[in-house]
C-alpha cells in the first residue's frame, strides 16, 4: 500500500516559523512527551541538552506573554499548528498554499483537540443526568496507578517474601510446582488447626499478634513461626587460628533472609524426623505444618538449636576482634 | 533372565551348564565328529582355592564399614485402615472461620433465578443426608468454612426449574452435566441432591462410577441371564445402606407389592426396613434392590432422583473379566445397567424425577461416544440441528454407549458470571479466608485469571493460596 499523502502535514513542516531550531516530524506528540511530568508536574525538569534552552515557538511565546499579562493563554499541550501562526500573520495567510487556505475556510474543529474532548465529556455528563457546569476531568483510558506503588507491585516480588522464600526451601529436585502445592497445603493446615497456645518461656518475635489471630492469617502465622526461631548469628570456625591446630569460633551476624533460611532448615530437619500418620501426597506438608505449630507453641527442637547457637555466640564474642594476619 | 538351555533347541532344555561349557571349550569336541558334545566328559570345576588366591595377608587391616541398622519405629504404628480413613476423612467445619449470616437453603430457592449469586447455608438434616450419600468430596474445600454452604448459580436455577417441572408433570429429567475441569459439575449434582432432599424426593446416588467399574469390588454372574449380567453384591448392600440412611421419607412408606424374595417379608414392612435387610446380607442385596425399585416406582410414591458422577467410566469396557477372560462391558454390570436404562429413557419414571449424570474432566477415561453424544446434544439444543458427524474411520466408538446416549439432554456449565463470582468472594471474605477488599477490580482480576470465571480456578487462586 502506498503511503497516504497528507497535504496538511507536509505543509506544516514547510511553514514559516519565527523561531524553531529543530523541526520535529510530529510536533504534537513530541510536545506532549517532552512536557509530561511523571512524578511531579508542577516543577518542570531543568533543560539539559544544548538545544533545549532556546526560546519557545509562537504559542509558547504567546503563553508566556499571556501568563504575564493575565490574558488568555494558548494550550501548550497541543503543539503549534500552522493555522495559529497564520492567524496572526496577514501576509502569511495570503501566501499560504491552497490546501491550507481551504482548510482554514472550512473552520472544522480538530476532533482530537482537548476542547473537543471536554465538550464530549460534558455531553456525557448531561446524558448521565448531570449539569453542564460539572467539572470535567480528562482521565486516562487505563487509570494511572496509585503512587507510591505497593510493595508487591513489582512483578518479581509480588508474593509475600517469607512465603516465596519458604516455598523455595521446600523444593526438592527443582520441582517448584510440588513445593507450591505443599506450601498451599501448609497454609491451609495452619488455617484450619486450632489456635496455638503459646509458651511464655519461648517468647515469640516482638510485635507478633495474639495467638488467636494467627490461624486466619496463615502467611503471618508462618512468618511468626520462622522469625521466632531465627538465629541472630552463626559461628564461623577459623581453622588453626586458636593455636595448636584448634579452630577459633567467631560469631558472624546474619542477614534477614539468612536467618529465616537457617530457621526453616531446622524446622525442616525436625519435620523430616517425624513419622507420617496418614497416607497420600500431603503427608510431608502436614508434618511441616505440625512442626510450625509446635514452634509457635514452644515445643520444637528448633528452639534448642537456636539457643545453642546463641550461647556459642556469647562464649565466642571475645573473638570478635580477631584479625587475620597475613604474611607479606 | 537368559535360560540356561540352548536357545535354538527350546524343546529340549540342556541338563546343566557344564554341557554348554563343553561345547565352547576348544579341543574337547572332536574336529570331525557327529557325536554330540554331551558324550564328552564334563570338565571338572576348578577348585575355589586355585581360582581365588588369598587376597588378605595375615594380620593386615581391611576397611570395614558397618551397615547402619534401620531405625526402629517409635510409637504405635497406625492400625489397619486408619491411614486410608485419614485420607478419606471429610471435615465439614473450621472453627477458626468466622460465622457468616446467610439464609438456609429451602425448597423455594431451588428454582428461583433471582437467587443467582447468593450463597446459602445447607440445613443440618440435608448435610447429614448428603454426608450419607458421600456427596461431599475430599478436595472440595468444605473444611475451610464454619459450615457447608452452596453458591446458587444461574445454571442451578435452570436445573431446579427442570426438576420442579418434572415433579409437577410426573416426567423424568434425563440430563448429563458437562463442563470444563473445575467448572462445578459435582457441586451441581450436590445442588440437585440437596434440592431433592428438601422437596421430599427419594434419592439414590452413586458418588463415583469408578468404584463400580474398576474391578475393586466383588462381582458375580446373575444366574439365568443371557447375555450374562454381573451383580456387585457388596457394593449394592452398601448402596442400600446409604439409601436407607439418607432418605428419611422411607420410614413412612410401606411395602405394597408382593415380591419373590429369598427371605420372608413381614407385612407392613417399611421401605427403610427393606433397605436395611438388603444392606445386612450382600447375597440377597440385588433382589432386594430390585424389589425396592419396584416399590418406589409404584403408584403414589414421591419422585426419584438417581445420580451418578464420572459418567465416562460407565461408557465403555469395565476392568472386570468374564469367565472366558474377556473384559466385561460396563453395561453388563447390573447396577450400571439399571442406571443407564433409565438415563436413556427406555423405562419411564411413573412418579417423575430426574436421572442425572455428571462427567469428570480430571481423572476419567475419554469415551469417544460420550463426547460425541454430548456435542451433538448440545448442538441440537442450541441450533436445532446436529452439525458434528461421527468420524467414519473412528474405531474408538462404543455402540452400546451410543445407543443409550441418543436422547439425553446436556447441561453445559460455563464459568461463573461476575455477579456470582462476587457473591462467592464476598462470602469468602466474610468467612475471614480472603484477606482483601472485594471490589470490582479484584473480582474482575480473579475472574479473568480463572479462565473467565471457572469456579475451581477462582478458588485455587484466591482461597487455596496456591501461587
Amino acid at each position: 500500500m502506498p503511503p497516504r499523502l497528507i497535504f496538511f502535514r507536509a505543509c506544516r513542516s514547510l511553514a514559516v516559523r519565527t523561531r524553531s531550531s529543530i523541526t520535529p516530524s510530529q510536533p504534537r506528540i513530541l510536545q506532549v512527551a517532552s512536557r509530561r511530568g511523571f512524578a511531579d508536574e508542577k516543577s518542570p525538569k531543568p533543560a539539559t541538552g544544548p538545544n533545549q534552552d532556546v526560546l519557545g515557538s509562537v504559542s509558547q511565546e504567546a503563553a508566556d506573554v499571556g501568563k504575564v499579562t493575565g490574558e488568555e493563554e494558548p494550550d501548550l499541550s497541543q503543539g503549534t499548528p500552522v493555522q495559529e501562526i497564520l492567524k496572526r500573520d496577514q501576509e502569511g495567510q495570503e501566501k499560504a498554499p491552497e490546501v491550507i487556505k481551504e482548510e482554514m475556510d472550512k473552520k472544522v474543529a480538530d476532533p482530537t483537540s482537548i476542547a473537543n474532548h471536554v465538550a464530549l465529556r460534558q455531553m456525557e455528563n448531561i446524558a448521565a443526568g448531570g449539569e453542564l457546569s460539572d467539572t470535567v476531568e480528562l482521565g486516562h483510558k487505563y487509570e494511572l496507578p496509585d503512587l507510591p506503588l505497593p510493595p508487591d507491585g513489582n512483578l518479581k516480588y509480588r508474593y509475600d517474601p517469607v512465603v516465596s522464600q519458604v516455598t523455595n526451601l521446600l523444593m526438592k529436585d527443582g520441582k517448584k510446582s510440588v513445593a507450591q502445592r505443599n506450601m498451599s497445603y501448609i497454609l491451609n493446615y495452619l488455617r484450619t488447626a486450632p489456635p496455638p497456645s503459646t509458651n511464655p518461656a519461648r517468647p515469640l518475635v516482638p510485635g507478633s499478634p495474639p495467638a488467636s489471630h494467627l490461624p486466619l492469617n496463615p502467611a503471618l502465622y508462618l512468618t511468626v513461626a520462622v522469625d521466632s526461631v531465627a538465629p541472630l548469628l552463626r559461628i564461623r570456625a577459623l581453622k588453626g587460628a586458636a593455636g595448636g591446630g584448634n579452630s577459633l569460633q567467631i560469631p558472624v551476624p546474619l542477614g534477614l533472609r539468612q536467618r529465616r533460611r537457617q530457621a526453616f532448615q531446622w524446622i525442616l530437619d525436625a519435620a523430616n524426623k517425624k513419622k507420617s500418620r496418614g497416607s497420600g501426597k500431603g503427608q510431608f506438608a502436614q508434618r511441616v505444618a505440625e512442626e510450625l505449630i509446635s514452634v509457635v507453641e514452644g515445643r520444637s527442637t528448633a528452639w534448642d538449636r537456636r539457643n545453642l547457637v546463641h550461647r556459642a555466640g556469647t562464649t565466642a564474642r571475645a573473638n570478635l576482634n580477631y584479625r587475620v594476619h597475613r604474611k607479606k | 533372565m537368559a535360560s540356561s538351555g540352548c536357545w535354538k533347541c527350546l524343546a529340549r532344555p540342556s541338563g546343566s551348564l557344564t554341557s554348554q561349557l563343553a561345547l565352547r571349550t576348544p579341543g574337547v569336541s572332536a574336529a570331525f565328529s557327529t557325536t554330540t558334545a554331551r558324550a564328552a566328559l564334563p570338565i571338572k570345576a576348578k577348585k575355589p582355592s586355585q581360582a581365588r588366591p588369598a587376597l588378605k595377608a595375615k594380620g593386615s587391616k581391611t576397611l570395614r564399614i558397618k551397615k547402619k541398622a534401620p531405625a526402629k519405629p517409635s510409637g504405635k504404628p497406625p492400625m489397619p485402615g486408619e491411614r486410608k480413613a485419614m485420607r478419606k476423612r471429610i471435615v465439614l467445619s473450621n472453627t477458626n472461620a468466622l460465622e457468616v449470616p446467610m439464609m438456609d437453603f429451602n425448597e423455594h430457592m431451588v428454582a428461583d433465578p433471582t437467587m443467582a449469586g447468593k450463597v446459602v447455608a445447607l440445613p443440618g438434616e440435608v448435610v447429614d443426608s448428603l454426608r450419607a450419600v458421600e456427596a461431599f468430596k475430599v478436595n472440595q474445600g468444605w473444611g475451610l468454612f464454619r459450615k457447608p454452604a452452596l453458591l446458587l448459580r444461574e445454571e442451578s436455577a435452570v436445573l431446579g426449574q427442570k426438576m420442579v417441572a418434572a415433579e409437577k408433570n410426573k416426567e423424568a429429567v434425563r440430563l448429563v452435566i458437562d463442563g470444563e475441569r473445575g467448572s462445578g459439575k459435582s457441586l451441581m449434582l450436590l445442588h440437585a441432591l440437596s434440592a431433592a432432599f428438601l422437596r421430599g424426593w427419594i434419592v439414590l446416588s452413586i458418588p463415583e462410577a469408578q468404584d463400580l467399574c474398576n474391578a475393586s469390588t466383588e462381582y458375580a454372574p446373575l444366574p439365568g441371564t443371557n447375555p450374562t449380567i454381573y451383580t456387585q453384591n457388596v457394593y449394592t448392600a452398601n448402596f442400600l445402606a446409604q439409601i436407607q440412611k439418607s432418605n428419611s421419607v422411607l420410614q413412612t412408606l410401606h411395602v405394597t407389592k408382593s415380591h419373590n424374595l429369598p427371605i420372608p417379608l413381614p407385612e407392613k414392612t417399611t421401605l427403610a426396613r427393606l433397605c436395611e435387610l438388603g444392606a445386612r446380607d450382600p447375597d440377597i442385596s440385588w433382589p432386594i434392590f430390585q424389589a425396592f425399585w419396584a416399590e418406589i416406582t409404584g403408584p403414589a410414591r414421591p419422585p426419584v432422583l438417581f445420580t451418578l458422577d464420572s459418567l465416562s467410566f460407565t461408557m465403555g469396557l469395565s476392568a472386570y473379566r468374564s469367565a472366558s477372560y474377556e473384559l466385561i462391558h460396563a453395561h453388563d454390570l447390573a447396577l450400571v445397567q439399571h442406571f443407564v436404562t433409565y438415563l436413556s429413557g427406555e423405562k419411564p419414571l411413573p412418579n417423575g424425577g430426574a436421572i442425572l449424570g455428571a462427567t469428570s474432566r480430571s481423572h476419567a477415561p475419554v469415551s469417544a461416544s460420550l463426547e460425541l453424544a454430548l456435542k451433538q446434544a448440545l448442538e441440537k439444543q442450541q441450533h436445532g440441528e446436529i452439525m458434528t458427524k461421527k468420524d467414519p474411520y473412528g474405531k474408538k466408538y462404543d455402540t452400546r454407549a451410543e445407543d443409550k446416549l441418543k436422547s439425553v439432554e446436556v447441561l453445559k456449565l460455563k464459568g461463573l458470571s461476575k455477579v456470582e463470582a462476587r457473591g462467592l468472594m464476598e462470602y469468602w471474605a466474610q468467612s475471614g479466608l480472603l484477606r482483601s477488599r472485594v471490589d470490582e477490580r479484584l473480582v474482575t482480576e480473579k475472574w479473568a485469571l480463572a479462565g473467565n470465571g471457572i469456579v475451581g480456578e477462582i478458588e485455587r487462586g484466591v482461597l487455596r493460596m496456591r501461587i
